[in-house]
């Protein structure tokens, strides 16, 4: 991909003896949404630290807009758009305040939608950060790394402190974002739900390897619940590649399945006098799976 | 009472620095308590013992920071007698480290009084070294509770705020219990209700300060609004020490100079305990630049910057901030020397060491790229212990003072090595090794 807005290659991490990430690649192109899941200490702040510059690679590299993110340009560090998983707001100033300080930094803040999504998402301008809550601090947060409507923006776990109803509001406006097809979404979550709800590629992260990362379709493709029905009430000797859980009842065989595909399905139909269905699974039972 | 031997535990074995400082302390004391039960008194011996203890007390120097966060945590109000528990531990933690510094005051002293006949053996002189033992155990209790308070505020609210209110409760305590130990007259019995009254006070605001504050949350009114001219007008400019936390020295120098004047007009009229106090004040105003790199960090994504350029950036910040700070510490020098008289000699050796104290611990500040690790500990150890000796020193020294002059020399050109060092690790500066604390109050920028 030559128009990649991130491009890694190899990108390992480690801190003394313990590596948190190892040779992971990966291309964010524009229009992309990216889903980051994983474990806790799976290396998904580490990652996303990576991609923002904060940190240097232990090997390979990461580079974001064609420059290596440790050393990235003003033009392009205004491009990017941040928010941390713990916010790092002032305490001792107001609302508009804060508002003001950060957009001073950008000669594109858009005042216009801070202002509308403040009034949507019911901060007050006036109230002192110190005074608000979690849940009030992290909607703040978010509003800093839109205002200047960022060509990647990267939240790691964003909606963690939020309510329902401010998640559900935090997500129509990121899928309002994503829909300008030049910008490019990486998000990191425990609530698969809502990665299942926007994101188009999906990143599992497992012991510090990126151990998927394709678009959401193929991976419920790919990976699916098999149900083996013996003809006749008796079950032939089956073997499943890719299996990555079984359980057998009687004459039925059920079995998570890695690399499903039509090849698979022509493969187990052939060893035996069976009948196969087909379960596909939703984003947390897949994760779920690939973790058990 | 498991809970809190455990809790002592931590406080001072909790890592392997506290470990290393109360395991080595102690030994320190100890070989200076057995020297002082064989032989005679000597200032050596005794600063053995004292070294020893200043350790120890480094070593349990998490016990605020564990208390103040154990204290503020959910898990507090459902750990049963939770904050009673955490309470009775501060409470020893101070015990302990004061015992120490009774201990080695009544065998010094009595070392001292006695080199010939064992001071226990004469009863006139037995009553009296218990009670100097007494006395010395009283004042450490109250000095070190003052002092871990200056410790709480310091490391739980790693800002301006905590630091202005840290040396406020330092200049205090330098001041007031210090002077009132060093009066002949001072009693056992008054220093005993004291340090009553100070944890009755305490230990109640303690433990009823969660009721407090659901009482006190009915009537908390919300901030007031600040009309958008005057906020605009007062933000303009100075977005980027906003976020350092450096747009406001004069919180900074209100904190110093408050207590300062009041020590003056109340406190002891000495001219030779001034310079060392004013010296140390100028190395703490310089050390604020500690929490540069971790602030720093969203200012590099939201800036054109480099690394380079926002290492010039922050340094240009923090000496504009303790420049203001340094300019109110030399102006109260000036006023302190006019009023106890201190000498032109004192003031030419003097101020100088003042401008190197801030100067010198702004840049050690700026090389905490990576949290505090030994190399600045030890470099920080040093500069502070040669400020405060050429403190005494020029005072002492009644006009010879080309040593001073040559140290400081000496001492000027340490600034250029740690600019250089600070500058080269700001170029790698690794924003993962230099993250805040979680759930400090204090937070940095966004």
């Amino acid at each position: 991909m030559t128009d990649a807005i991130v491009q890694a290659s190899g990108l390992g991490k480690s801190f003394g003896r313990k590596t948190v990430l190892h040779d992971v690649s990966f291309n964010i192109g524009p229009g992309e949404v990216v889903g980051v899941l994983g474990k806790n200490g799976a290396g998904k702040t580490t990652l996303l630290e990576l991609m923002l510059g904060f940190t240097a690679p232990s090997a390979g590299s990461v580079q974001v807009f064609g420059h290596e993110s440790r050393t990235l340009p003003g033009p392009a560090k205004m491009r990017v758009g941040f928010v941390p998983q713990q916010d790092e707001l002032l305490d001792q100033l107001s609302v508009a305040d804060q508002l003001r300080v950060i957009a001073s930094f950008y000669p594109k803040w858009d005042g216009e939608l801070i202002d509308r999504l403040c009034a949507e998402w019911s901060i007050d301008t006036r109230a002192r950060i110190k005074v608000m809550s979690v849940g009030e601090r992290q909607k703040l947060s978010i509003l800093l790394a839109f205002g200047h409507k960022p060509d990647l923006l990267i939240l790691d776990e964003p909606v963690a402190s939020l309510d329902p109803i401010a998640r559900r509001q935090f997500l129509e406006q990121l899928v309002a974002i994503s829909a300008d097809e030049q910008r490019a979404i990486v998000f990191s979550s425990h609530i698969v739900s809502d990665i299942e709800r926007l994101a188009n590629r999906i990143w599992i992260l497992k012991e510090g390897r990126l151990d998927w990362q394709e678009d959401l379709d193929s991976l419920k493709e790919s990976i699916v619940r098999v149900h083996v029905r013996g003809a006749g009430g008796e079950l032939p000797q089956l073997e499943i590649p890719g299996a990555l859980a079984f359980r057998r009842q009687g004459a039925t065989l059920t079995a998570v399945v890695r690399g499903w595909n039509a090849g698979a399905q022509a493969a187990l139909e052939q060893s035996g006098s069976v009948r196969i269905e087909i379960e596909p699974l939703s984003l947390e039972e897949i994760f779920l799976e690939l973790h058990r | 009472m498991r809970t809190v031997l455990r809790l002592l535990f931590m406080y001072f074995m909790g890592t392997p620095v506290l470990r290393a400082l109360t395991l080595g302390g102690l030994a320190l004391w100890a070989i200076s308590f057995y020297i002082l039960t064989t032989q005679a008194q000597s200032t050596g011996k005794v600063m053995l013992g004292v070294a020893g203890l200043a350790a120890v007390f480094l070593g349990s120097s998490l016990m605020p920071l564990m208390v103040g966060r154990l204290a503020r945590s959910h898990a507090m109000v459902n750990l049963p007698y939770g904050r009673l528990k955490l309470l009775i531990s501060a409470f020893l933690t101070v015990a302990l480290v004061s015992l120490l510094a009774g201990i080695l005051a009544l065998y010094s002293f009595g070392a001292g009084v006695s080199a010939e006949v064992g001071w226990w053996s004469e009863p006139h002189l037995f009553d009296y070294v218990i009670l100097v033992g007494k006395l010395a155990f009283t004042t450490a209790f109250i000095v070190a509770g003052w002092l871990y308070l200056a410790l709480w505020f310091v490391t739980s609210q790693r800002n301006m705020f905590g630091f202005a209110k840290g040396l406020a409760v330092i200049a205090f305590i330098l001041l007031v219990p210090v002077r009132e130990a060093q009066d002949p007259v001072a009693e056992f019995s008054w220093q005993l209700l004291q340090i009553a009254i100070a944890w009755i006070v305490f230990g109640a605001g303690f433990l009823l300060w969660p009721k407090w504050q659901a009482f006190s949350a009915r009537w908390r009114p919300g901030a007031p609004a600040a009309p958008a001219g005057a906020s605009k007008r007062r933000l303009e400019g100075r977005e980027v020490d906003l976020m350092l936390g450096t747009a406001n020295p004069l919180m900074f120098i209100a904190a110093q100079a408050v207590p300062i004047i009041i020590a003056m007009r109340f406190g002891t009229h000495g001219n030779s305990v001034w310079l060392y106090f004013l010296t140390i004040f100028g190395a703490v105003a310089g050390a604020v630049a500690g929490q540069a790199a971790q602030r720093s960090r969203v200012l590099w994504l939201r800036t054109n910057w480099s690394r380079d350029e926002l290492f010039r950036h922050v340094e240009r910040s923090f000496w504009r901030h303790n420049g203001f700070v340094l300019g109110a510490i030399v102006l109260l020098t000036l006023a302190i020397g006019g009023y106890t008289g201190i000498t032109p000699s004192v003031f030419a050796a003097g101020l100088p060491l003042l401008v190197l104290g801030t100067v010198l611990s702004t840049y050690l500040g700026l090389m905490v790229t990576r949290g505090l690790r030994w190399i600045e500990g030890g470099v920080g150890v040093f500069v502070m212990l040669t400020l405060m000796s050429l403190a005494i020193y020029v005072v002492e020294a009644k006009g010879s003072l080309s040593v001073v002059f040559i140290a400081e020399t000496l001492m000027a050109m340490l600034i250029f090595v740690l600019r250089k060092a600070a500058r080269r690790r700001w170029a790698r500066i690794d924003w993962m090794e230099c993250r805040a604390p979680r759930g400090f109050a204090g937070r940095g920028a966004a």
